[in-house]
């Protein structure tokens, strides 16, 4: 499903040459949730922007359910993440001039989706979220767990194979974090869809099937806990 | 997808109502200079062409010079003219002086023109009231007036007309026509409506230096001016001895008159298009601030799936927004400056037709083209970076 080979990445600042991440083999199963942790430093971010297809490796391959998609140029490469991977930040990133469906529909307009039909669909998935009631609101009206749950619809609402969660946590008091953590292992049951979450906080990490952690650009575990 | 774009663009300009009123403000004014400017040309030219219409473009004003100053026409050989030179239909010479008038305890300064009987109708000039003076009159004192020197001469109780009496040096005129208001003709060295007509041996009376020095003619229909001047040398220049003579037709003054109009337009034009330009450069601005502010969104938007054209075409749509907003008002204010164009120089109102269009359509080019280096800027951002950004 998720399948990474060899991934290195190297920074080079000048004359010196940084590898971020040395020789990364990781294969993750669509329905899976995963979580990843590690220090500051540890190669944690160049990691997820590599799987979200916002950076490109230095060597090795990726694939996505058995789909190369490292040849891709800047534009199909923007359609592959439109299409395959959702995204989810830590400050939830909604246009704060657009409604909550608007928001929700945004990545189906950028598909050419017909605005009728992507109301419909952004509305559904908001609906899902638990956000019904809350479609013709603004991001300013809502609260930071709202907010989070119209990313996560907004993530979600384009069928991808990946939703890739940066910190989904780290702006929201503990309460909310684990409603929002519910809402992410529901997700992943119902709609089958694999879910990676790049965390800090272990509470968060040990809600989740299969834990990863990167220190110094290597995987250092990959336990997988019993259901 | 493009209607939502478009409410997008507008939302976010504004968003930042602002700094965009700012933007707007540069088009604006470079637009309405330069459909001003365009209004201002047709109004200058249709000014010009109605002088003419009332005058004739088949005038011709013959001046003889000397070195002292004015030049002498022998009467004899301007009157021989009509049947020796085969272009010219009609002329009638005249001289100029000036002094005061009296009337009735009224006193104005003003131009005298010494004329023949035909100089009212070679000049095209009607009498509204009497008549004009005539080939019998010689030595009658008989005045005729312009309409704006009789008005400023008459009193409430004696308004000047045919009949009234006037004082002109050591004479007293007897008024026997006033005419009628006409157009200011560029070519005529005096202002025919505050102008005092005389005979030429009544004029010769009362003017310091009479000297028969210039003459009003109209040429056959149709009639080449060149070769009529030409003619004319050939007549006159013989018998000018110590003067040469200087021959003006109204076509070349028209066309002298079009290039300067020409020529202040284009100036305009200038002047329009650098406010243009710097209005475009005002957007410019105001698009690349506004780039690097939502840096984060148009990496969200990237995250998402938008590709770099539709970063691209948003923000292209916000400059085509704004500066298509410029446009409307800068059209608005192009008319409005028009209007007072005409309003200071006292010239009748009258628009350019291409004026609004062009206008409107250099301003949203130039809209586009100062909003495509941003869009391009903002389309070609590194999504990691941008979205790292604050």
């Amino acid at each position: 499903m998720l399948e990474l080979r060899g991934i290195t990445k190297t920074f080079r600042i000048g004359p010196t040459e940084r590898t971020v991440l040395h020789d990364l083999d990781l294969d993750i199963a669509s329905g899976e949730l995963c979580s990843l942790m590690g220090g500051s430093g540890s190669g944690k971010t160049t990691f997820m922007n590599i799987v979200g297809l916002l950076d490109k490796p230095t060597q090795g391959s990726y694939r996505i359910n058995g789909e190369d998609v490292l040849g891709a140029k800047a534009d199909a490469l923007s359609r592959l993440r439109g299409r395959l991977i959702g995204f989810v930040f830590q400050q939830f990133f909604l246009m704060p001039r657009l409604n909550a469906w608007r928001n929700v529909a945004l990545p189906l307009m950028y598909r050419g989706v017909a605005e009728a039909e992507a109301k419909r669909k952004a509305c559904a998935m908001l609906e899902r979220v638990g956000l019904g009631a809350h479609t013709e609101h603004k991001p300013s009206m809502l609260s930071g767990g709202q907010k989070q749950r119209v990313a996560i619809a907004r993530a979600l609402v384009g069928d991808p194979a990946i939703l890739l969660a940066d910190e989904p946590t780290g702006a929201l008091d503990p309460t909310v974090s684990r409603e929002i953590m519910d809402l992410f292992i529901e997700m992943n049951r119902d709609l089958n869809v694999l879910v990676l979450i790049i965390t800090h906080d272990p509470g968060v990490a040990a809600r989740c099937r299969r834990r990863l952690e990167l220190v110094k650009g290597r995987l250092a575990t990959q336990e997988k806990l019993a259901a | 997808m493009i209607r939502q774009t478009l409410m997008e663009a507008a939302g976010n300009l504004l968003a930042a109502w602002q700094r965009s009123l700012l933007a707007l403000l540069g088009i604006v004014v470079g637009a309405g200079a330069v459909i001003s400017m365009l209004h201002a040309g047709a109004m200058a030219r249709n000014e010009t062409i109605r002088q003419f219409r009332q005058m004739g473009t088949d005038t011709l004003i013959l001046r003889a010079d000397s070195t002292q100053g004015m030049g002498n026409f022998r009467l004899g050989d301007i009157e021989s003219v009509p049947g020796n030179v085969p272009l010219v239909r009609e002329i009638a010479p005249f001289m100029i002086g000036g002094g005061p008038i009296q009337h009735e305890g009224q006193v104005r300064n003003a131009g005298y023109l010494g004329v023949t009987g035909n100089f009212s109708d070679v000049a095209r000039i009607p009498v509204a009231q009497g008549r004009f003076l005539n080939a019998f009159d010689r030595f009658e004192l008989f005045a005729v007036l312009g309409s704006d020197l009789a008005e400023q001469l008459s009193t409430p109780f004696e308004p000047i007309r045919p009949g009234s009496r006037i004082r002109v040096g050591r004479y007293v005129f007897e008024v026997v026509g006033v005419l009628a208001p006409v157009l200011q003709n560029p070519m005529m060295p005096v202002d025919i409506n505050g102008t005092l007509f005389l005979s030429i041996p009544n004029a010769r009376r009362v003017m310091a230096v009479a000297a028969l020095s210039m003459a009003v003619a109209r040429m056959v229909p149709e009639g080449d001016p060149n070769l009529a001047t030409q003619q004319l040398q050939q007549h006159l220049g013989p018998g000018m001895r110590d003067s040469t003579l200087n021959v003006m037709s109204a076509r070349q003054l028209i066309e002298g008159m079009n290039q300067q109009v020409r020529l202040v337009a284009m100036l305009l034009g200038a002047v329009g298009s650098i406010a243009l330009v710097l209005g475009g450069v005002g957007v410019m601005n105001i698009m690349l601030m506004s780039v690097a502010e939502r840096k984060r969104e148009i990496g969200i938007r990237l995250a998402i799936g938008a590709r770099r054209a539709d970063v691209r075409r948003l923000f292209l749509l916000e400059a085509l927004i704004l500066s298509g907003l410029g446009a409307v008002l800068g059209v608005l204010l192009g008319f409005l400056g028009a209007f007072g164009f005409a309003w200071m120089s006292g010239w009748q109102v009258s628009f350019s037709p291409i004026a609004g269009p062009l206008g409107a359509g250099v301003s949203l080019a130039v809209g586009v083209f100062f909003g495509f280096y941003p869009a391009v800027m903002a389309a070609r951002l590194d999504p990691i970076e941008a979205l790292r950004s604050e």
